[in-house]
């Protein structure tokens, strides 16, 4: 099952039915706080998406209340309940400032668009970063071999898997890693 | 006795010093006349400067200050169609006929003189310009459509530091002219205030760290070069850094006055300007400006 909020609904409740555009940190805290709601009740081990894509204008206030606090509010050890999540619907634009906010607060998100390949936002380490790219190539892969492909030590390369798991980005399955992925 | 602010014939960020000079000396004269009847063109930071002065004379008390309405009958007419009259009408006794024409969003008015005070009046300004900044940034200025997206953001957040930091309202407008000095078209974003200025809200956190050297000079390079915000949060202070981003990619300007100082990222088109001038003539409050440049015909 995939549980998909619709940024346009969220603001509709929010803010109202007839805005499209995702400013202000006020407007920000209040989307925040609609979709906290929406999880409620949702099953805790699928990914949550959220789905952007009738969002016109977002602004860097907006980005950073809305996702880079719902990131910081429900990471692994913090207060909420840990939930991971995934985004769809992004324009270009959307994304660079996503990217911005959450390289900022040293975050990080998977944006995945049907059809395409899942891809990272936001700071992870260069190895990290790496690791990422072959597990969404090959759709998963264990320790081993990333270490191969990547040229690194297996302490390294278990370093940069848990790194990942612990941003939540990745999910770890009978020995394997697996990109974070709404499907 | 009645003090005189006089209004240069042409009122756009490079004279508003000299405007700015005149109206530092103000004082406690109890009776203030802002006399724009010699004024022949105002760009839009020109106009919110404008309500600006009115808004930081209104906020001593006493009477109302005079402004009077510029000779020119077109020049009358588009302050009035540019939304200036409608505000100005709040803080100043206008002096001279102004014209019943409603303000109108025209050819060059992409958003005439709007109020912002809450988030739900930057909301209001990021809807309804952002079809017609579309329109205008790609096929006038021949933008790439993803400009339009960045476009709303820079506004929205230009918009947000009067919101968050100001302690009182602003103004925004936004319009389409030509700069003279390169000689292609540009849109300017001009948002202003008369509140507390970047100085003020950014002491208790800053001021410290650069000691005797503090100052709006400082204040300003903190926030626009090095980000910094108010709050301790390290999301916060991002909007500038945003703006930056925006007009960086589309070779365009940001200029922020607060105080006694101004600082401004300057483009390669931009010969004639300097990145940061302190000891200007007091003003109230920030002013920004936001200049997105026609892209150069040949690299079309």
């Amino acid at each position: 099952m995939i549980n998909e909020i619709d940024l346009k609904d969220v603001l509709a409740r929010s803010v109202g039915s007839l805005h499209r555009d995702l400013v202000t940190r006020s407007t920000g805290a209040k989307v925040r706080s609609s979709i906290e709601e929406a999880l409620t009740g949702r099953p805790a081990d699928d990914p949550v998406v959220l789905n952007f894509s009738a969002v016109r204008v977002l602004d860097c206030s907006c980005a950073d209340e809305v996702v880079a606090k719902l990131l910081l509010e429900h990471a692994v050890g913090a207060e909420g309940r840990a939930v991971c999540f995934v985004i769809r619907g992004l324009t270009e634009t959307h994304a660079e400032e996503i990217d911005h906010v959450l390289r900022r607060r040293r975050l990080a998100l998977v944006a995945e668009e049907v059809g395409e390949r899942p891809r990272l936002l936001g700071e992870v380490t260069p190895e990290a970063a790496a690791a990422w790219d072959v597990l969404a190539d090959r759709g998963g892969a264990g320790e081993e071999e990333i270490a191969s492909a990547l040229a690194l030590p297996p302490l390294e390369a278990r370093n940069a898997l848990e790194a990942l798991v612990g941003a939540g980005v990745v999910r770890r399955s009978e020995g394997r890693y697996l990109p974070l992925t709404a499907a | 006795m009645t003090y005189v602010v006089e209004v240069p014939q042409i009122l756009e960020e490079r004279s508003f010093d000299q405007f700015a000079a005149g109206f530092a000396g103000v004082g406690d004269a109890p009776r203030v006349l802002v006399d724009a009847h010699a004024a022949s063109w105002a760009s839009p930071a020109g106009l919110i400067g404008l309500l600006c002065a009115g808004q930081a004379l209104a906020a001593r008390g006493g009477a109302k200050p005079l402004l009077t309405v510029p000779a020119d009958r077109e020049v009358t007419h588009y302050w009035t169609r540019a939304g200036f009259f409608a505000h100005a009408a709040d803080l100043f006794e206008i002096h001279g006929s102004v014209p019943r024409v409603k303000p109108h969003p025209e050819r060059n008015v992409l958003l005439e003189v709007t109020p912002v005070t809450v988030a739900d009046d930057v909301h209001a300004v990021v809807g309804r310009i952002q079809e017609r900044s579309a329109a205008i940034l790609t096929s006038e200025l021949g933008l790439d459509p993803k400009a339009t997206m960045g476009f709303g953001m820079a506004l929205s957040e230009a918009c947000q530091n009067i919101v968050e930091h100001a302690g009182t309202g602003g103004w925004v407008a936004v319009q389409r002219y030509n700069w003279r000095t390169i000689g292609r078209k540009v849109v300017v974003i001009a948002v202003a205030d008369a509140g507390v200025g970047f100085r003020h809200t950014l002491e208790a956190t800053q001021g410290n760290r650069f000691g005797d050297r503090w100052g709006d000079a400082t204040a300003l390079e903190a926030a626009l070069i090095q980000g910094v915000s108010r709050f301790r949060d390290p999301g916060r202070g991002q909007g500038l850094a945003g703006i930056r981003r925006y007009l960086g990619r589309w070779h365009g300007k940001i200029s922020i006055r607060s105080g006694t100082a101004r600082i401004a990222i300057i483009p390669d088109w931009e010969r004639d300007d300097e990145p940061l001038r302190d000891g200007l003539p007091p003003f109230p409050g920030a002013q920004v400006q936001l200049v997105v440049p026609e892209v150069e015909r040949e690299a079309r």
